[in-house]
């Protein structure tokens, strides 16, 4: 069981080592695909939001991080 | 688009595969061969099974959803590295020590062992983890990297020769491989990975990248740019720097 847990663990961390990035990145996705089939918003400009959205919330993430850190 | 993927198959694999073997160098170290051989052995084959239970699985999958969640699990994955890597650069996290690892590897597997009749059978449970475990963000990786363009094989391939190249180094040094430059791999298959993710997240939502698969080397100079940007600007000085 041991080993079962411990696996459990291991894949969910792959996914799940930063909870609030990981959430940040899905609202981002969700944000994206929104914009595309329920605003009407040009596919291309949809996938633009995307990638800008990815980098802020690596940048936000990396700061918060930091901040966290030095306290 | 393949050459892409089966670099970052083959530089994740050589990642997972150095900190993995560590751990089964310390399992021979400790205990002998054996149990390190037996737990490697027995780990390789859950994955070889696992891999031929899923892999025909994806298959049945229609392309465009398949496209879209393999996106979202490789952006929130390599994100994850390019995340940690970024941090180690900056200092705020310490780097990944192979040597200190082995050190603190054997400790847990001396005080686990100690005193117990089923010494060797502990050790290869701690190979059989650590292989399974490395192994399985591995096969992640590849199918991540692989399965949306058909390039299972190569990028499985790319995977194999890495493993095979860290076994081949290790057994000829045989001590753990600390002079692997583990953060600048971390950072580049998490840009990799992050670049790949954005891509197919986009054609899951039907945008027509402009440039094709070139617009990969955009997206991660983007992510490059931002990830060590930061790392710039949050820098904290290493102890040692003072010296």
């Amino acid at each position: 069981m041991t080993i079962l847990r411990d696996v459990a663990r291991g894949l969910t961390k792959m996914f799940l080592a930063d909870a609030a990035m990981t959430a940040a990145l899905l609202a981002v996705v969700a944000a994206a695909a929104g914009l595309i089939h329920l605003a009407g918003v040009p596919p291309l400009v949809g996938g633009g939001a995307l990638l800008a959205g990815c980098l802020v919330v690596l940048a936000v993430s990396l700061r918060s991080a930091a901040n966290r850190a030095r306290k | 688009m393949a050459a892409p993927a089966i670099s970052a198959a083959f530089l994740a694999a050589f990642v997972e595969v150095v900190e993995a073997f560590t751990i089964v160098l310390v399992v021979a170290t400790l205990r002998g061969w054996r149990p390190a051989l037996l737990g490697v052995g027995a780990a390789l084959a859950v994955l070889a099974l696992t891999v031929v239970i899923l892999g025909p699985l994806l298959s049945l999958i229609p392309i465009a959803p398949l496209t879209l969640v393999i996106g979202v699990l490789s952006l929130v994955f390599g994100m994850g590295w390019l995340r940690k890597a970024s941090l180690r650069a900056a200092g705020v996290i310490p780097l990944h020590d192979e040597d200190a690892e082995f050190a603190r590897q054997s400790r847990v597997l001396q005080a686990e062992t100690q005193g117990s009749s089923t010494q060797d059978w502990i050790a290869g449970i701690a190979a059989f983890k650590a292989v399974l475990l490395e192994g399985l963000e591995v096969a992640f990786i590849v199918i991540a990297v692989g399965s949306g363009r058909g390039l299972l094989w190569p990028a499985s391939i790319g995977a194999l020769v890495a493993c095979a190249l860290v076994l081949v180094i290790g057994a000829i040094a045989h001590k753990p491989l600390s002079r692997v430059p583990e953060n600048t791999l971390k950072l580049v298959v998490g840009v990799m990975l992050s670049s790949f993710g954005v891509f197919w997240i986009g054609e899951g939502l039907g945008v027509d990248w402009p440039g094709g698969d070139a617009i990969l080397f955009v997206f991660a100079a983007l992510f490059l740019a931002t990830g060590l940007g930061t790392a710039q600007v949050l820098r904290v000085p290493r102890p040692d720097a003072a010296r």
